[in-house]
């Protein structure tokens, strides 16, 4: 059975039908093609799928897509500002944050999620703010200080 | 939005592909669609040791949407593997561990690819499996391959389960064992454990006529290439492997894995065929995994600390085939030694078949395991005759113009100050509250000397172009290339771009395998802007009518030295017509000898390392006796890689390998149910370390420039920071327990249960 939804990713209103089971993550991939959110695991075990949905970090592969009907999605694609990065994809790079890059996408929005509810975190607070999403390469150092820097330098996520 | 400054004025390097990666519009295999794509699914085994007496894949054929079936009856029986030819794509008479391929389906969906492949039909024999590997050498066991003695295969030692057979033998190590003021001995055992990248692989085949272009998540995009060839018994020019942007490997995507099972389907759907792992698929099915290893070690010792022999016993789980693992007994025997100097060793290292999935390189194969078995027995060795365990290494380690425990001759080294800054970045010898405790431990690594090729073309506008067949598995030895390259031609990094990942575009090159990335390709690429250089200055000669000792190339021009004016830019000359083309590969380092190769069994030509990875690692732990629970504090992390090319890329491989290493040090552990079969496939039961488990961990690199090495006296970076992490973990937790937890992973249970062993 197919429903009707709307979903609106990164500003933009989609009308999709989408089946029961859908998960968001694979309509906002398949469906409209915007494959920066990856899938690690379908089990909501690596954050690789984070998407913010009314603001709020969620794993989108385990997440249906009839749940997000009306709402306001935010993907990695949606960070920055046309061909500009946002602060915090720019220090990524900076910073050593960014290896293969599998993780990135869920981690950039674990972390934006993370400066939008509390602007000026200590280190711990934003290890403890991105232990949903799973690196297996950076040792997540140039996260942590890239995140850190971000709150520092006072920036508008 | 840009509030915050960019550090690039200050010379910081932004990896070419970042952009792409922090933006999502880059892509990797799983992104891309093709038009007209089915979907590919596997049947895997039912049994993990049983033979096959009937498989009837009719019904799967008739289900609507299904566009191919293939098994064994469709492809050539070609048996491939790279030291031993043990492996067939599809199981025909007997499967082996439960990853083993029974059946391939193409379909129109994924979920009617799963549909199809249940229903094919096999019936089986089960034949008894063999998951406790150690006694898969016991007489009369049950052989895992019956037929063994007719695959192709080096000369490596095989005999029925034993799959390989190395010795290292030096000295005599009875009789100076006899001569010991303290005689040590131990048993360690560590449990499998996995690469577990995040992205798990993905792959796309389509023909055209009789061609196939494969889009693979591999680590080494010429191995898949010359598997596919291999297989499908086609000419290597019919084969293209692209490798889109890769989301980690570790060593696991290295090898030949399933391209040849997508490209044959795809043949025989007469469709662009896609496959998409899933999380529980990158677990069991490659034949890749980090190897379970039983080490049994004796040391005899003076009371000053010389080492007088060891001895030690190696048991290696090499799983079900035999995959790239080929060298592990050599590679295990030589980190059962470690980088110590002792003049009587006598090593004898197993790989052993078992039902188990099989193991092939990760990161620093044999190393971790090993390193941790030997770095606990050292710190014992210390205890037994009185002596500070830092002492101990002090008085031991390899150093320059000695011979090492193998008789090899040791260049330009750091290990030892690597000991001395580790030790002091952790605070050795500092006052600890009774629950935390230091350890320490050292290992090495060898570079691999391997052919490696590269163009370097320059183009009109001044921009440069470096064509090469290095892979970018995320550590960023390929996008640190065009540093090499500037430096010879006088030009920024950010000036080029990189051709790469296609082998129909750059040379041959080994892959993201073996940290061998910079120190070979970086001197194939240094080759190529060499010759290109040489070109510019031919052009410039004529142009500028300076003769070539007169002239320089520095930001983009080519100048008469000490007349500014009298100058032509790179692009003026590229822009001209003529082809600035270099091509290089350069000649490749060799190890120098050590002076037993000759006698020991099943050599590879490891018992010498080239240009060796030197690496001290200190962990600061806090035990929580009620429970078990360690919890790494603070690491320290000192390496002698040579000289650093790229620091942020380094940097970024200890970081990352480190966590790698406490993860398998503390929680990340394989483990099988009695007949083979993975008990904990996922990641929640097979646990990753996450930013919050992370220590603060520093950093020395002791840029001892190398002779006979990488580019600029560099060496390898990438696999040395996964060696002795658990080592110094397990020394730190045994300081606060009082004994040495001889399970790896050190979980909470096992280290709880062996404070108690010792009535703490
Ligand atoms: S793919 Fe969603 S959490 Fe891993
Ligand atoms: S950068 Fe590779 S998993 Fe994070």
């Amino acid at each position: 059975m197919k429903h009707p939804i709307t979903l609106n990713v990164n500003g933009t209103p989609y009308s999709v039908d989408v089946a029961t089971a859908q998960s968001l993550l694979y309509a906002v991939r398949d469906q409209l093609g915007l494959t920066g959110s990856k899938e690690g695991c379908d089990d909501s075990e690596c954050g690789a799928c984070m998407m913010l949905v009314d603001g709020r970090p969620t794993n989108s592969c385990s997440y249906l897509a009839v749940q997000a009907d009306g709402a306001e999605i935010t993907t990695v694609e949606g960070l920055g500002e046309g061909d500009e990065l946002s602060p915090l994809q720019q220090v990524f790079l900076e910073e050593g944050g960014v290896q293969c890059g599998f993780c990135t996408p869920g981690m950039l929005i674990a972390a934006t999620a993370l400066l939008q509810a509390n602007p000026s975190p200590t280190a711990e607070e934003i290890r403890i703010g991105v232990s949903g999403n799973l690196c297996r390469c950076t040792g997540y150092d140039g996260i942590v200080r890239a995140v850190l820097r971000v709150s520092r330098e006072g920036a508008s996520v | 939005m840009a509030a915050v400054e960019s550090k690039q004025a200050q010379q910081v390097f932004i990896r070419p592909d970042g952009k792409e990666k922090v933006t999502g519009v880059g892509r990797y295999t799983a992104d891309l669609n093709l038009t007209g794509q089915v979907h590919a699914k596997f049947r895997y085994a039912d049994h993990t040791h049983a033979r096959i007496t009937r498989i009837d894949a009719s019904k799967a054929r008739a289900l609507a949407g299904v566009f191919a079936v293939l098994t064994h009856a469709d492809v050539p029986e070609v048996r491939y593997g790279g030291m031993v030819q043990d492996r067939l794509m599809f199981a025909k008479d007997a499967v082996r561990f439960e990853g083993d391929i029974i059946a391939g389906v193409a379909a129109l969906t994924p979920e009617i690819a799963a549909q199809a492949a249940a229903l094919v039909e096999v019936d089986y024999e089960p034949l008894p499996a063999i998951t406790d590997y150690e006694s898969a050498m016991a007489p009369g066991a049950q052989l895992i391959h019956s037929d063994w003695e007719s695959y192709g295969a080096e000369d490596m030692g095989r005999d029925g389960n034993v799959l390989g057979h190395s010795t290292v033998i030096r000295g005599d190590a009875d009789a100076a064992m006899a001569t010991a003021d303290a005689v040590v001995s131990g048993r360690y055992v560590a449990d499998a454990s996995q690469g577990a990248p995040i992205e798990p692989r993905a792959i796309i085949a389509q023909w055209q006529g009789d061609k196939v272009t494969v889009w693979t998540s591999t680590q080494v995009p010429f191995a898949a290439r010359t598997g596919v060839a291999t297989v499908l018994e086609l000419p290597e020019s019919h084969v293209r492997v692209v490798v889109p942007l890769l989301g980690g490997g570790f060593g696991s995507k290295c090898d030949f894995h399933f391209e040849g099972h997508v490209a044959a389907l795809a043949r025989a759907a007469r469709r662009p065929v896609k496959l998409v792992f899933s999380r529980h698929e990158e677990f069991i099915a490659p034949d890749h995994r980090r190897e379970g290893m039983a080490v049994e070690l004796e040391t005899g010792v003076r009371k000053d600390g010389t080492i007088v022999a060891r001895r030690a016993r190696l048991v290696i789980d090499g799983g079900a085939y035999c995959g790239e693992g080929g060298f592990f007994a050599q590679m295990a025997a030589m980190h059962a030694i470690g980088p110590y100097q002792m003049e009587n060793v006598s090593i004898d290292s197993y790989l052993v078949y078992s039902n188990n999935q099989p193991s092939s390189s990760i990161r620093a194969p044999t190393a971790p395991q090993a390193c941790w078995a030997v770095e606990q027995h050292m710190d014992e060795v210390a205890a037994a005759i009185g002596m500070d365990p830092v002492e101990l290494r002090r008085r031991t380690l390899i150093e320059r113009g000695k011979a090492s425990a193998t008789g090899q001759i040791m260049d330009e080294i750091g290990i030892r100050e690597t000991l001395e800054a580790a030790a002091e970045m952790i605070g050795y010898g500092q006052d600890l509250p009774d629950d935390e405790a230091i350890g320490v431990a050292c290992g090495w690594w060898p570079s691999f000397g391997v052919n490696s090729g590269a163009y370097v073309k320059l183009n009109g506008d001044g921009s440069g172009t470096i064509i090469t067949g290095a892979m970018e598995s995320g550590t960023g030895a390929v996008m640190g290339l065009p540093i090499l390259a500037a430096e010879v031609l006088g030009m920024k990094p950010e000036d080029f771009s990189i051709l790469y990942q296609d082998t129909d575009a750059g040379p041959w090159d080994m892959g993201s395998s073996g940290s061998q990335t910079t120190f070979n390709n970086g001197r194939a690429v240094i080759c190529a802007a060499t010759e290109v250089r040489e070109q510019l200055l031919d052009m410039a000669e004529k142009e500028l009518e300076a003769s070539r000792g007169d002239l320089e190339i520095a930001d983009g021009v080519v100048r008469v030295i000490g007349s500014p004016d009298k100058s032509i830019s790179i692009a003026d000359l590229a822009g001209s017509g003529t082809p600035l083309l270099g091509k290089g590969s350069g000649d490749v380092p060799e190890a120098g000898p050590s002076d037993i190769a000759s006698h020991c069994i099943g050599d590879l030509g490891l018992t010498a390392f080239l240009a060796p990875q030197l690496i001290t690692h200190a962990a600061h732990v806090k035990v929580d006796r009620d429970t078990g629970v360690v919890r790494v504090l603070r690491f320290a992390a000192a390496h002698d890689s040579g000289k650093i090319v790229n620091r942020i890329g380094a940097d970024g491989q200890v970081y990352g390998g480190v966590m790698m290493g406490i993860g398998q040090a503390l929680t990340e552990g394989t483990t099988f149910d009695s007949e083979g079969r993975q008990i904990n496939p996922h990641l929640l039961d097979y646990k990753l370390m996450t930013a919050s488990d992370g220590p603060e961990i520093m950093i020395h690199w002791e840029e001892v420039v190398t002779p006979n090495a990488g580019p600029k006296g560099s060496k390898g970076v990438g696999e040395p920071p996964s060696v002795p992490t658990s080592g110094a973990v397990g020394n730190a937790i045994a300081a606060v327990i009082g004994r040495h937890v001889n399970q790896l992973p050190m979980t909470a249970e096992r280290v709880w249960a062996t404070s108690q062993e010792n009535g703490q």
